[in-house]
């Protein structure tokens, strides 16, 4: 008799367990109480163990992720050990494509309880309106909101609401071949304006060091926008739109223009992936060691370098800055969006928290792997702090430089058009940087009429 | 033995004509039985989307909106027809069809003509193995390898052009892909090589359905070998050449990957046909306005059908 309530009482812990893991469901759960002629006394059980909260948990957590961020951070799997029964999903779209969370959400159903991969001006303010996700506000810990950089902070919410958890920082910067800047008789520093920088960039091409002296990523939220910001960044307008025609960007697409004079000679054309916007021309040249400055997010220049002879020779900095510039730059986090209609939702901030603030991940993805060197960094005040009082041997010299930025850095605003207006705009500015138009503020103009042209036909 | 009534007979020959009656809705109905699936299929997975399409188009349907859509009438066609991207876009894939379909027919045809001359059948084999390499290889190969050999900096085609050849500089060498006005031909030229033993394919297969000795008696009776070509060959070869031009222009009017990868989203780019336009408003811009890309596409389809109609009346088979 004692044997059978021994065995009893095995039986209803590990079915709790699996319970409690989201391993099984709640029918399950007492389907296999009844079978094992456990019946209430299982259910006890389990609500002693809180069936409040399982009774939620229809199944595992389920989060799911874009290829690249695993492809990026081999240290996720090692995570995700931490929680047993984890449903670890790779999503079912590249790039930017929503459409499959949408349709689910307008069946008020998620496959899967938490998004790994949203950048805030892309889809965040789209995923709202359509329903798709909710706040992260009732589930992630206070203690985790108020480490989190003010900046990117703001960036993740909308109206007062946390609709995203950051994860991996990406910040515009610069970055140079220290090879080739030396062969130029260049100082091996980064240059603070960019007056500076450009007169490097023109002296590797006169000293021959390289065919080109700098190059950049021709989409606006990777050059337009942040060369704007380090003349200013109180460039929005109230709508939340990018002000084209502030004086910021005018000087920004005049700046794009001097660039051009010492860069290659396809830097406008579309990239070779990703609908364009991916395996960029300024990419290409940076690889193939023909390009002394680059300006775009880190883990562009450490991937490209990888191609190089001495990858050793890459440098990186802080982007530079007008003369009376207020020196700020863009950022951006790829972060996590809570579904609205998904499940186990403490448990996915529990995942979540644990996952953003492992140490491995973040070492492996400033100092690198064998795998890669995406050189994403933390969005937690904690960490850096950490960095700082006891600064580990791993530790890369652009991070604290990086830091220092976001201070002043800037995201783009969250839109509907946040992305897209720069979408819009490129091949109307570009008419100036191509010759076609002599004024840029005439070009920059018509891209604000474009984009409220688009505005206006959705109100139609 | 029972004698039968008048009443008797008379309900034995209706009921022996309603049985004839029902043995003969049966065997009516039996095609219909075996027709059902495809019927099914048709409803189901072309008519329904088709006309599900035609009625968001009168909409002001968009994708990521909790309005539900109203009725807006022919609105979205009047803001399309208005809409001067929207000519440039149709503009734009009729252009690289102009440049792809001569490729997709011409050079097919005059090597089939080639293979189906060699008469060692080894030969002839290998011929029509290499031929058929391109066709079998995924898409995704092919947008890779196309994309590197286009490359401006690294691609080889530049490198020959450039550094062994030495014709152009790496300031002024030509940019192939990315929206330039040299975008398009690159593409064609792509898909041209693609599909080249795929097309080729169709053309043997309608040259070994002519009777050797019609060209043979033509020869033997002083027909030069253009005459043959174009009094034998050619007539002989109209249905195929008919169904290609028709079926190959339908494909490159709605091309569409290929735009995304080498062009992506720019306006101005040659690549933003109607296709990308579509794609653009019902998966991108705004809170993807459905209703509007369905009337963008339902012109573009309209558009396509008419021309296809043109065509098959111009490439039919005579006699």
């Amino acid at each position: 008799m004692t044997i059978r309530k021994d065995e009893e009482y095995r039986l209803q812990q590990t079915l709790a367990r699996l319970l409690q893991q989201g391993s099984i469901d709640r029918r399950e759960f007492l389907t296999r109480s009844l079978v094992a002629g456990l019946g209430l006394a299982g259910v006890g059980t389990a609500a002693k163990n809180g069936i409040g909260s399982a009774r939620a948990q229809d199944r595992p957590l389920t989060p799911t992720f874009y290829q690249w961020i695993e492809d990026l951070h081999p240290g996720i799997p090692k995570v995700n050990e931490k929680f047993p029964g984890l449903n670890y999903q790779i999503a079912p779209v590249e790039g930017f494509g929503i459409e499959r969370f949408v349709a689910e959400a307008k069946k008020k159903e998620s496959t899967w309880d938490v998004y790994v991969g949203q950048t805030p001006f892309v889809e965040m303010s789209a995923m709202k309106a359509a329903d798709v996700i909710e706040p992260w506000d009732d589930y992630i810990p206070k203690e985790v909101i108020d480490d989190m950089i003010p900046s990117i902070r703001e960036e993740n919410t909308i109206d007062g609401k946390l609709y995203g958890w950051p994860f991996f920082l990406d910040v515009i910067g610069n970055s140079w071949h220290s090879g080739v800047t030396t062969k130029a008789g260049l100082k091996d520093e980064a240059p603070m304006t960019w007056d500076d920088h450009l007169a490097n960039a023109k002296k590797i091409v006169e000293s021959q060091a390289a065919p080109f002296g700098a190059t950049f990523d021709s989409h606006g939220w990777r050059s337009l926008a942040p060369f704007t910001h380090s003349m200013s960044s109180n460039v929005y307008t109230s709508e939340g739109l990018f002000d084209f025609t502030s004086d910021a960007a005018v000087e920004a697409l005049k700046l794009m223009k001097s660039i051009m004079g010492v860069s290659h000679p396809d830097i406008l054309l579309e990239g070779a992936s990703d609908g364009g916007v991916n395996g960029t021309p300024d990419e290409v040249a940076f690889a193939a060691e023909r390009v002394g400055y680059f300006s775009k997010y880190f883990n562009a220049p450490l991937r490209m370098a990888s191609n190089w002879d001495d990858p050793k020779q890459l440098r990186m900095g802080p982007l530079p800055k007008f003369a009376n510039g207020e020196g700020s730059t863009v950022f951006w986090t790829t972060g996590c969006a809570l579904f609205k209609y998904g499940k186990n939702k403490e448990k996915a901030a529990e995942y979540i928290k644990a996952l953003t603030y492992d140490a491995q991940i973040w070492q492996d993805s400033i100092a690198g792997t064998s795998a890669a060197h995406p050189g994403q960094l933390p969005p937690y005040k904690s960490i850096y702090a950490g960095w700082e009082a006891n600064k580990p041997d791993w530790m890369l010299d652009f991070v604290p430089l990086v830091r220092g930025q976001l201070d002043k850095a800037k995201a783009i605003t969250n839109h509907i058009f946040g992305l897209q207006q720069f979408v819009i705009g490129k091949p109307i500015w570009e008419t100036y940087l191509k010759g076609e138009e002599a004024d840029p503020k005439a070009a920059l103009k018509k891209v604000v009429d474009a984009v409220q042209a688009e505005i206006a036909r959705g109100k139609q | 033995m029972a004698e039968t009534t008048l009443s008797d007979q008379m309900t034995a020959r209706h009921a022996e004509s309603f049985g004839a009656r029902l043995t003969a809705l049966r065997h009516g109905m039996t095609p219909w039985w075996f027709l059902l699936p495809a019927i099914l299929f048709f409803a189901g997975y072309q008519a329904y989307p088709i006309f599900r399409v035609l009625w968001i188009s009168f909409t002001d349907y968009q994708y990521l909106s909790s309005e539900p859509a109203k009725f807006v009438g022919l609105a979205n066609y009047i803001t399309a027809f208005n809409d001067p991207l929207m000519w440039a876009s149709l503009w734009r894939a009729a252009l690289f069809t102009i440049m792809f379909l001569p490729g997709t027919i011409i050079l097919p045809l005059l090597l089939a003509i080639l293979v189906d001359r060699v008469s060692n059948q080894r030969v002839a084999t290998v011929y029509r193995v290499v031929l058929l390499i391109p066709a079998v290889i995924p898409s995704t190969l092919v947008f890779v390898l196309w994309k590197w050999m286009y490359n401006y900096q690294v691609g080889p085609i530049n490198h020959l052009l450039v550094d062994i050849f030495g014709l152009f500089t790496l300031q002024n060498a030509p940019q192939w892909l990315g929206g330039t006005p040299l975008t398009l031909p690159a593409i064609a030229i792509m898909e041209v090589w693609w599909g080249l033993g795929y097309h080729t394919i169709f053309f043997l297969a309608g040259l070994a359905a002519i009777p050797r000795d019609l060209p043979e008696a033509a020869r033997i009776d002083g027909a030069s070998e253009w005459s043959i070509f174009w009094h034998i060959t050619r007539p002989a070869l109209a249905p195929i050449m008919m169904i290609l031009v028709v079926l190959r222009f339908g494909t490159a009017m709605a091309v569409i990957d290929e735009y995304l990868i080498f062009g992506g989203f720019n306006r101005d780019s040659p690549t933003y046909t109607w296709t990308i336009f579509m794609y653009d408003q019902a998966f991108k811009l705004g809170l993807w306005r459905q209703g509007f890309a369905a009337a963008i596409g339902m012109i573009g389809a309209v558009g396509m059908m008419i021309v296809m109609i043109f065509l098959i009346r111009i490439f039919r088979p005579r006699g």
